[in-house]
C-alpha cells in the first residue's frame, strides 16, 4: 500500500485532523422529537455565552429545498424551516472558539416545539390517514416501481412447487471509526473551500451548491484522506452547514461528529420488509419469482429510489429466471434517514430470494447447491434485465465455496445434541461500474504528470476509502509507464484540478478509474517512447520501458531513464510537464436504463461472490457459532492480493454482524443503542476461521480483466449463515439479525406446530 | 479551573496550564498538535485513542490531562526512531495490516504493549490485546498476523544478538 508508512506512523492527516489559523468550532443542535413543529428558537442565552461567535437557524438557511446527485425529490434543507422528521434532525448550529463551548452554547438555545403524531413503520406509513413526513408531497410514498418480465402468473400456475415468505432486514450502521467531520473557510472574492473527508468530491460540488444555493463554480472541495466510509460517506448535511456556519461566522469552521451523532444522524443501511414468491419445476429449474419490497426510507429521500432498486432486481441476475415480477414502495418514516451502503440493496434483496431457494430446494427435494448450479446464469448470458454478463464465474464460485465448507459431506448431518450444526450457501451478483445516474455522464477519466526526476502522479476522481484503490491505480500506471510503483503518487480529489468525475461507489474504482489511469498512462507512455525514439535513434514502436528506463528492444545498452525523457520534454517546451491524458467511456452507454421497465445494462461488468458457511447453534440459548466460511470471489483479476484479501476479509466481518449482531434499535424513533459498547460491531476474538478463493474470469471490459470486489463481498454472508441455520436446526428464520431470540422463538414455534 | 502540568511525551518534556475537563487525547491532539493520536467514539469503546501510559496501553479519551502530570506518555508519533520503524510498525506495513488506516496508530500501540509483557504470543493472546481496539476495514486477521510477525521478528533478532528470552 503506497501509503502504508504514513498510515503506521500517523502521518497521515484524515479530515478530522485539518486545523486553519483562526478556526472556530461548530456543533449542531439536533431534534430531541421524532416529529414536531417548530414554534420559536431562541438563541439570544446561547450568543450571550462567553467564546460564541455564531449561532444559525432555518430562517439563515436557503428556502429552496434540496436532494442528492441525480435524484428528483427535493426535500432537504440545511436545518429546519417548519418542523423536525425525525430525532436528529438539524434545528440549528453554533460555532465557538472552541468545541466545549460550542456545545454548551447549543445546550443553551431554547425551541419551542408542538409534537406530532409520528410514524415509524413503513407498513403503517403506507396507511391512508398516517401522519405524513412530508405534507408538500402528499403521501408517505417517495417512490413507487412496478416492472415485469415474461408472465409470472402463468409460471406459478404451471409450477411444480411454490416458496412464500415474508423477510424482514435491519437498520445497520457502518461504523465507520473516522466520525465525519468538515472544515469549510470562504474567501475574500465569496469562493468556499471545504476540506472533508468524501468519496464523491464532484458530486458534493453539485449538490452543496443546490444546497447553499450558489453556482457550483464559487465551490472547491478539497478531498481529505478518508478513514472509512463504505458508501456512508457521500453526501453528508453536516458539510453544507458547515459551510453556512463559516459564510455567517466570517472564519473558517469545523465541525466533527461525535459517535452518538454518527449513530443517531447519518445514512444507514435501510430496513425492507420483502414478500417474495419462487416457483421451480420438479428437475430444479427456477421459473418465476416476484418480490414485493416495502422499504423504510427514513425522514428524507437520499438515494433511496436506487437502493430500493437494486433490492428488487439484482439478485435476478444470478440465474436464468424468465419470469419475474417486481414492485417497490419507498416510505417516508419519522426515523433517521438511511442510505448507500455497502451493497446499496443488495444484501437485502439477498436476504429474500436467497433464503427462499433454499426452501424452494427443499419443497422440490433438490440439493441446494445443485438447484443454483443447475440455473446459474453464464459468461455471454443477456439476463432478463438486460444486463450483459461479459464475465461470468459463478458456477465455479459455487462449487469452489461448498467444497470448501465440505457440503456433500456435512449437508443434513445436523446430529441430535443439544448443539447442531448445519451448512448453508448464497450467491450473489454486483455491479462494477454502474452506470451514473446522471444521464449526461458517465464513465472516468485522469491524467498523470511524469517530472523531470521521473516521478509521476495521478490526478483521477476515483477516491481511495481505505480500500487501497490509490495503490492499484499506481500499480496499473507503473505496469504501462514502465515505473516503478515507489515513483507513483496518486493525488487526493481537488475539485480545481482533479478532472471531473463521479467519484467511489458502485464498485467503480478499479473498474472505471482504472481504466481511465490505464489509457492516462499508455498515453504518456506514447510520448515518452517518441522522445526516447528520437534520441536513441530508433523507432517509437522498438521502445520497451522498465523500472523506471527506456530501452530499444534487443539492445538494453541504448537507454535513457524515465526522468531524462521528462526532462528533454520539459526543457524542449518551456517547463511543460509530460502529461498523459485518459478517458474511458464504457461501450453501450447509449441506453440509459429506462425508467419505468428499469431494462438495460447497468454496468460495465458484473462480479459474483459466493459464501458457504458451516454453523453450530446452541439449541438452549440461541446462539450461533460459525464454525468454518468460505468466500469465493469471481473479481476478474486479482490486481493486489494482499488488498483483495482484506477487502474479503472486511467485508465478511460486515456480513457476520449484518447477520448476527448489528442492529440500531429505534424505539418510538429514538436510537436506543447509539453507541460501541452497545452497537455490536465484531472485534478481533469473533473472528471465525475462514477460506477464501479467487476466481478468474478476466473480464474484458475492467483493465487487465480486473472486476470490483469490495461490495459483493459483504451481499451473501447474513443469508448464508440463515441457510446453515436452516439445515442445523430446521427453522427458517426470516428476520435480520439472527439474535439468540429469535433463534430461540423460532424453535419454540417449530415445537409447538 | 486550570492545572499546571509537566508531563514526558515521546521522550520530550512539555509544561502546560490546562483546564481539569481537558482529556488526554485532546491535550496530546489540540495542545500538543500530536494528531496522529486518532478520536474515534470518545467513549472509551473503539481504541483508536490508545496510548502508553509509562508502557501501559490506556484509552487516551478516558484520562484526564492532569492525571498524567509527572508521567510519561508515547504515542505513535514517538514508536519509530528517526526512519526506522519499529518492528511492530514494519510488521504492520509487511503483512497488509492496514486498510483505512484511522486505528492503525492504537493497533500498533496495543500490539507493542502486548509485545513488551509477553513476547511471544499466541493468537488468542494477541486477539484478547487487541479486543478494545474496533477495525472495520480488515477483519482482523491480518493485523493478529502482522503482530504475531512482529513477535517473530523480536525474537529472531534477540536470538542473533545473544541476548535471551522471555526469561528475564
Amino acid at each position: 500500500m503506497i501509503d502504508a508508512r504514513e498510515k503506521v506512523t500517523g502521518k497521515l492527516e484524515y479530515g478530522t485532523d485539518v486545523v486553519l489559523p483562526g478556526m472556530l468550532h461548530g456543533k449542531v443542535l439536533r431534534s430531541p422529537l421524532p416529529h414536531a413543529r417548530i414554534l420559536n428558537i431562541d438563541v439570544s442565552k446561547a450568543l450571550r455565552l462567553l467564546g460564541v461567535r455564531t449561532v444559525v437557524t432555518g430562517a439563515d438557511a436557503p428556502a429552496m429545498p434540496y436532494t442528492v446527485a441525480g435524484q428528483v425529490l427535493y426535500d432537504e434543507h440545511l436545518l429546519a424551516r417548519e418542523k423536525v422528521r425525525y430525532i436528529g434532525d438539524e434545528v440549528a448550529a453554533v460555532a465557538a472558539t472552541d468545541p466545549d463551548v460550542a456545545e454548551e452554547a447549543v445546550s443553551l438555545i431554547e425551541v419551542e416545539y408542538e409534537p406530532l403524531p409520528a410514524v415509524f413503520d413503513p407498513e403503517e406509513a403506507m396507511q391512508e390517514g398516517a401522519p405524513l413526513v412530508h405534507e408538500a408531497h402528499g403521501s408517505n410514498i417517495a417512490n413507487y416501481m412496478n416492472f415485469s418480465r415474461g408472465d409470472v402468473e402463468a409460471a406459478f400456475a404451471r409450477a411444480d412447487a411454490i416458496y412464500e415468505g415474508r423477510y424482514v432486514t435491519n437498520l445497520q450502521h457502518h461504523g465507520y471509526i473516522e466520525p465525519h467531520s468538515a472544515v469549510a473557510e470562504w474567501d475574500s472574492s465569496g469562493r468556499l473551500t471545504l476540506y472533508i473527508p468524501m468519496q464523491a468530491p464532484t458530486l458534493a460540488r453539485m449538490t452543496y451548491a443546490s444546497a447553499l444555493g450558489i453556482s457550483p463554480e464559487r465551490i472547491r472541495v478539497v478531498q481529505c484522506h478518508i478513514g472509512g466510509a463504505f458508501g456512508g460517506k457521500l453526501e453528508y448535511k453536516l458539510h453544507p452547514l458547515c459551510a453556512l456556519v463559516a459564510l455567517k461566522a466570517g472564519r473558517p469552521v469545523k465541525m466533527v461528529n461525535t459517535r452518538r451523532e454518527e449513530f443517531t444522524a447519518s445514512l444507514p443501511r435501510m430496513p425492507m420488509v420483502m414478500y417474495i414468491k419462487v416457483a421451480g419445476l420438479a428437475d430444479g429449474t427456477i421459473i418465476g419469482k416476484s418480490l414485493r419490497v416495502v422499504a423504510d426510507n427514513g425522514a428524507y429521500n437520499n438515494y433511496g429510489p436506487g437502493i430500493m432498486l437494486s433490492a428488487l432486481l439484482r439478485h435476478d441476475n444470478l440465474y436464468r429466471i424468465p419470469n419475474l415480477h417486481a414492485e417497490g414502495i419507498l416510505l417516508y418514516t419519522n426515523k433517521v434517514a438511511t442510505g448507500p451502503f455497502r451493497g446499496f440493496g443488495n444484501p437485502q434483496g439477498i436476504f429474500a430470494f436467497e433464503s427462499a431457494l433454499d426452501m424452494l430446494a427443499e419443497k422440490l427435494g433438490v440439493d441446494p447447491v445443485g438447484l443454483r448450479l443447475k440455473n446459474a446464469s453464464q459468461k455471454d448470458d443477456l439476463t432478463s434485465h438486460g444486463w450483459k454478463l461479459s464475465s461470468c464465474g459463478l458456477s465455479e464460485c459455487i462449487r469452489s465455496a461448498a467444497g470448501a465448507v465440505n457440503w456433500t459431506g456435512k449437508r443434513g448431518a445436523h446430529g441430535t445434541g443439544r448443539k447442531r450444526r448445519g451448512v448453508g450457501i448464497a450467491c450473489c451478483l454486483h455491479v462494477s461500474g454502474n452506470r451514473s445516474f446522471l444521464p449526461f455522464f458517465d464513465g472516468s477519466s485522469a491524467y498523470i504528470r511524469i517530472n523531470q526526476e521521473g516521478k509521476a502522479k495521478i490526478f483521477t476522481s476515483e477516491t481511495d476509502l481505505g480500500q487501497g484503490s490509490r495503490t492499484t491505480f499506481a500499480q496499473i500506471a507503473a505496469e504501462e509507464i514502465g515505473l516503478n510503483v515507489e515513483d507513483i503518487a496518486v493525488a487526493l480529489v481537488d475539485t480545481d484540478i482533479s478532472p471531473h468525475g463521479m467519484g467511489t461507489w458502485g464498485d467503480r474504482a478499479t473498474t472505471l478509474g482504472g481504466n481511465a489511469i490505464r489509457a492516462a498512462a499508455i498515453d504518456a507512455r506514447r510520448q515518452l517512447n517518441e522522445i526516447a525514439a528520437a534520441d536513441l535513434e530508433a523507432n517509437p514502436k522498438d521502445i520497451v520501458a522498465e523500472n523506471g528506463r527506456l530501452y530499444v528492444a534487443g539492445a538494453p545498452d541504448r537507454s535513457i531513464t524515465i526522468a531524462e525523457a521528462a526532462k528533454i520534454f520539459s526543457y524542449k517546451q518551456a517547463g511543460a510537464i509530460l502529461t498523459g491524458q485518459g478517458s474511458y467511456v464504457p461501450d453501450d452507454i447509449v441506453s440509459v436504463i429506462d425508467p419505468k421497465t428499469k431494462y438495460g445494462n447497468i454496468s460495465v461488468a458484473y462480479p459474483y461472490a459466493v459464501q458457504a458457511v458451516e454453523v453450530e447453534v446452541d439449541t438452549q440459548t440461541g446462539e450461533i457459532e460459525i464454525l468454518n466460511l468460505a468466500a469465493a470471489h469471481d473479481l476478474g483479476r486479482v490486481i493486489n492480493p494482499s488488498a483483495a484479501r482484506g477487502q474479503v476479509e472486511g467485508a465478511v466481518a460486515q456480513g457476520i454482524g449484518y447477520g448476527l449482531t448489528e442492529e440500531m434499535k429505534v424505539e418510538n424513533g429514538k436510537v436506543r443503542n447509539a453507541s460501541f459498547k452497545r452497537y455490536d460491531v465484531l472485534r478481533a476474538p469473533d473472528m471465525p476461521k475462514m477460506t477464501i478463493e479467487f476466481v478468474e474470469s478476466n473480464d474484458p471490459n475492467g483493465p487487465f480483466g480486473a472486476k470490483g470486489l469490495a461490495e459483493p463481498a459483504l451481499n451473501p454472508t447474513a443469508t448464508a449463515i440463515a441457510n446453515a441455520v436452516h439445515d442445523a436446526i430446521g427453522v427458517r428464520l426470516h428476520e435480520l439479525p439472527l439474535t439468540p431470540e429469535r433463534v430461540l422463538v423460532a424453535l419454540r414455534k417449530k415445537t409447538e406446530v | 479551573m486550570r492545572y499546571e502540568i509537566t508531563v514526558k511525551v515521546n521522550g520530550e518534556d512539555y509544561e502546560a496550564y490546562i483546564p481539569a475537563r481537558r482529556t488526554l487525547l485532546d491535550f496530546l491532539r489540540d495542545d500538543l498538535g500530536l494528531r496522529g493520536t486518532k478520536k474515534g467514539c470518545d467513549e472509551g469503546d473503539c481504541g483508536s485513542c490508545v496510548v502508553l501510559l509509562d508502557g501501559t496501553p490506556v484509552n487516551s479519551c478516558m484520562v484526564l490531562a492532569v492525571e498524567v502530570n509527572g508521567r510519561e506518555v508515547t504515542t505513535i508519533e514517538g514508536l519509530a526512531k528517526g526512519d526506522e520503524l519499529h518492528l511492530v510498525q514494519r510488521a504492520f506495513v509487511e503483512q497488509g495490516a492496514i486498510q483505512c488506516g484511522y486505528c492503525t496508530p492504537g493497533m500498533v500501540l496495543a500490539g507493542k504493549a502486548l509485545l513488551d509483557v509477553n513476547p511471544h504470543p499466541t493468537t488468542t493472546e494477541i486477539k484478547e490485546a487487541i479486543s478494545g481496539h474496533l477495525c472495520r476495514c480488515t477483519g482482523y486477521g491480518a493485523i493478529v498476523e502482522a503482530i504475531q510477525a512482529a513477535a517473530e521478528s523480536m525474537d529472531g533478532g534477540q536470538r542473533a544478538s545473544g541476548k535471551t528470552g522471555r526469561s528475564d
